[in-house]
């Protein structure tokens, strides 16, 4: 009877000892488990700076919104497909997420093919639509003229934006899901190197406005048609050779006339003895930045090439100054004040208008 | 633009482009009659119908054993004789090995060997229900993804409907004659529709198809012929610029092709399903179970020339 008790707790506390062993080890691998790779280039499409940037802006769309959004480059998938599902799977896509929101794009050369692979948490939000609106009209114009990285950041740019707005309109389902895929997002040739990425957008011109608001109002109606004509009348001359060789995207076009339909342009100001005017919005429309313009040859017309050195985008989209630019539009902004990071002061700003 | 949809109801456009025109009034009732391809109720582990039979008999089996458990252990805790119980002679001795313990431990020995078989029959039979649920649930997924591009389908039809009769309408002013590839692209029209309302109507016979090989390669060449009709109706359109770069046209194809890949999913996941069902059904321990439950073997999606014969996705 003793020789069985004995026998019975030496049982149990070797049970015990497996047992905490296991627990030990499981939190242990659980604390050390490092972030898998979210920009995983087997294909050399990038370099490591561009590498480096999508992952941190990959980081950010896991902090702020809750994706888990990786990158795989490859040269030789097979059908883009089968192949997406597969890794999706293998790689745990949406496994960092706490709600299983996935999403995986696979770029292969070799096929010249591009998938972006929707986790089934993500399918209400990001439609087979959305994703096949992005990668034609914003993605592949890119990649025609062989920036595929700046292809990427313009897509995951895009994407950014449409999580914030379902963050807003609570378009996001909170529950917590399996990352799993059922076969959402589209795939599409990637026409990697292709050339005239912006060629089928050329239009005619358009003539600068008699005012600073006429000529905003007429960008404004080109960006409508999509016409990413570098050489509209309606640009300074600087701004033509700036944009001459530039990607111009539909989507981003189209992003332009949806920010702007909601703006309300405050009385233009005028100054630079007269050849120099800001078209500006009220601060508290932080998406709706300021448009630069200079009297040239009897018109007024848009100086993007100040405005892109001046103006910056944070991840939200809200503009601010850099402060390490001088430029010669500061008079219109002597009534507001800028935080530290160059963006407007919205109460300080919005008293000093009254 | 924007990509979400969110337009009149499916009913409601057919109905549009019967009144405008755009689909004859024979067009109009195909699509309309293809609409839903929601089939009936499943068929499921509590409606398998000539098993319930049997189900019921083990289960008055099961009743009876448990019965007869009871009595026998009534009867052993009497001590087999009646009236009033002699305590003196069933309580515990020092050193003497008591009546009542007796017949506690024959009790717990028939308990035991009567309660494993059970409950691993039981185990057993639930995990069987389980994976046949997992074939149902799988099998919706495959409806579901069908039933999406039944959704989709009037949408495509009146896109490249309107664009024909626009055509037709600026040509008719030129030579009055239409050309012979929007002849190619009307026709392919017409036989989307067709094809739509024959996989329809094939899959409205219900679950019951899943029992059958034979339903289930009908049902998978009609919608063969359903995808090989949207490819064609695709491949029609690279003809027609002004069409294909229509970001309506666009986003409806990327919806469409979406769809295709997710029925090819659906397919693969409802095949790895019915594998994992029918071999637990066939390998022992299992098939003793699923021989009493009249758990029926189920059928495969795909055959391999129908996987051979399966609509390419050509990239727009």
């Amino acid at each position: 009877m003793r020789r069985s008790s004995i026998f019975t707790k030496a049982l149990l506390a070797a049970l015990l000892l497996v047992a905490v062993k296991f627990a030990v080890d499981g939190s242990r691998d659980r604390r050390t488990q490092p972030a898998p790779d979210r920009v995983v280039d087997e294909a050399g499409l990038m370099t490591p700076g561009q590498a480096a940037r999508l992952s941190e802006y990959h980081r950010f769309l896991l902090k702020d919104h809750d994706i888990d959004y990786r990158v795989l480059t490859t040269n030789s998938a097979g059908e883009v497909n089968a192949y997406s599902i597969e890794k999706f799977e293998e790689l745990g896509v949406g496994g960092e997420s706490r709600t299983g929101r996935g999403l995986l794009l696979v770029i292969d050369v070799k096929q010249d093919a591009v998938r972006l692979e929707v986790g089934r948490a993500l399918e209400g939000m990001f439609t087979d639509a959305f994703i096949t609106y992005v990668q034609h009209r914003q993605m592949v114009p890119f990649f025609r003229d062989g920036r595929v990285a700046d292809g990427i950041l313009a897509t995951t740019e895009l994407i950014y934006t449409e999580a914030q707005k379902a963050e807003k309109n609570a378009g996001f389902d909170p529950r917590e899901q399996d990352a799993v895929t059922a076969g959402g997002g589209a795939a599409t040739r990637a026409r990697i190197g292709e050339g005239n990425g912006t060629g089928e957008l050329v239009k005619g011109g358009v003539a600068a406005g008699g005012s600073p608001e006429a000529t905003v109002m007429a960008y404004l109606g080109a960006m409508a048609e999509r016409n990413a004509n570098p050489d509209l009348d309606l640009f300074t001359e600087g701004t033509r050779k700036m944009l001459a060789g530039w990607t111009v995207t539909p989507a981003q076009m189209d992003n332009i006339v949806q920010t702007y339909r909601a703006c309300h342009a405050e009385p233009v100001k005028v100054g630079g003895a007269g050849k120099l005017a800001v078209v500006r919005y009220p601060p508290a429309e932080r998406q709706c930045s300021p448009w630069f313009l200079r009297e040239e040859k009897g018109g007024w017309r848009l100086d993007l090439t100040m405005m892109q050195k001046a103006v910056r985008f944070g991840r939200t989209n809200a503009w601010h100054f850099d402060l390490q630019v001088e430029h010669p539009y500061r008079f219109a902004f002597e009534d507001w004040r800028f935080d530290r990071h160059g963006f407007p002061v919205v109460k300080d700003s919005a008293l000093a208008a009254k | 633009m924007e990509p979400n949809e969110a337009g009149p109801s499916r009913e409601e456009r057919i109905s549009r482009m019967e009144a405008e025109g755009v689909l004859s009034p024979a067009q109009a009732e195909m699509l309309r009659q293809s609409l839903s391809v929601a089939s009936g109720p499943q068929a499921s582990s509590d409606e398998r119908g000539p098993s319930t039979g049997r189900m019921a008999v083990a289960k008055w089996v099961l009743y009876l054993a448990l019965v007869l458990l009871a009595v026998l252990s009534v009867g052993l805790l009497e001590g087999g004789g009646g009236g009033i119980q002699e305590v003196s002679q069933t309580i515990n001795q020092p050193g003497v090995t008591g009546e009542m313990n007796k017949s506690l431990s024959n009790l717990l020995a028939i308990m035991l060997i009567l309660a494993v078989p059970v409950a691993i029959w039981a185990w057993l039979h639930n995990s069987l229900v389980s994976r046949e649920e997992a074939v149902f649930a799988s099998w919706a997924q495959v409806e579901s993804s069908y039933q999406r591009r039944s959704d989709l389908i009037p949408s495509l039809v009146e896109t490249v409907s309107r664009y024909l009769r626009h055509e037709a309408a600026t040509l008719a002013q030129v030579t009055r004659e239409r050309g012979a590839g929007e002849r190619d692209l009307a026709a392919a029209v017409e036989e989307l529709i067709k094809a739509q309302k024959a996989s329809t109507d094939l899959l409205r016979q219900g679950g019951k198809m899943l029992d059958d090989p034979e339903a289930l390669a009908a049902i998978g060449r009609a919608e063969l012929q359903v995808g090989g009709q949207m490819q064609r109706m695709f491949a029609l359109a690279e003809s027609y610029p002004e069409l294909k770069s229509a970001d309506q046209f666009l986003t409806l194809q990327g919806q469409l092709e979406g769809t295709e890949n997710r029925i090819n999913v659906a397919r693969m996941r409802f095949d790895e399903a019915v594998e994992a069902y029918n071999q637990s059904i066939r390998k022992l321990p299992g098939s003793l179970v699923a021989g009493v439950g009249r758990f029926s073997r189920k059928a495969y999606f795909q055959a391999d020339e129908e996987a051979e014969n399966a609509p390419k996705l050509d990239f727009h």
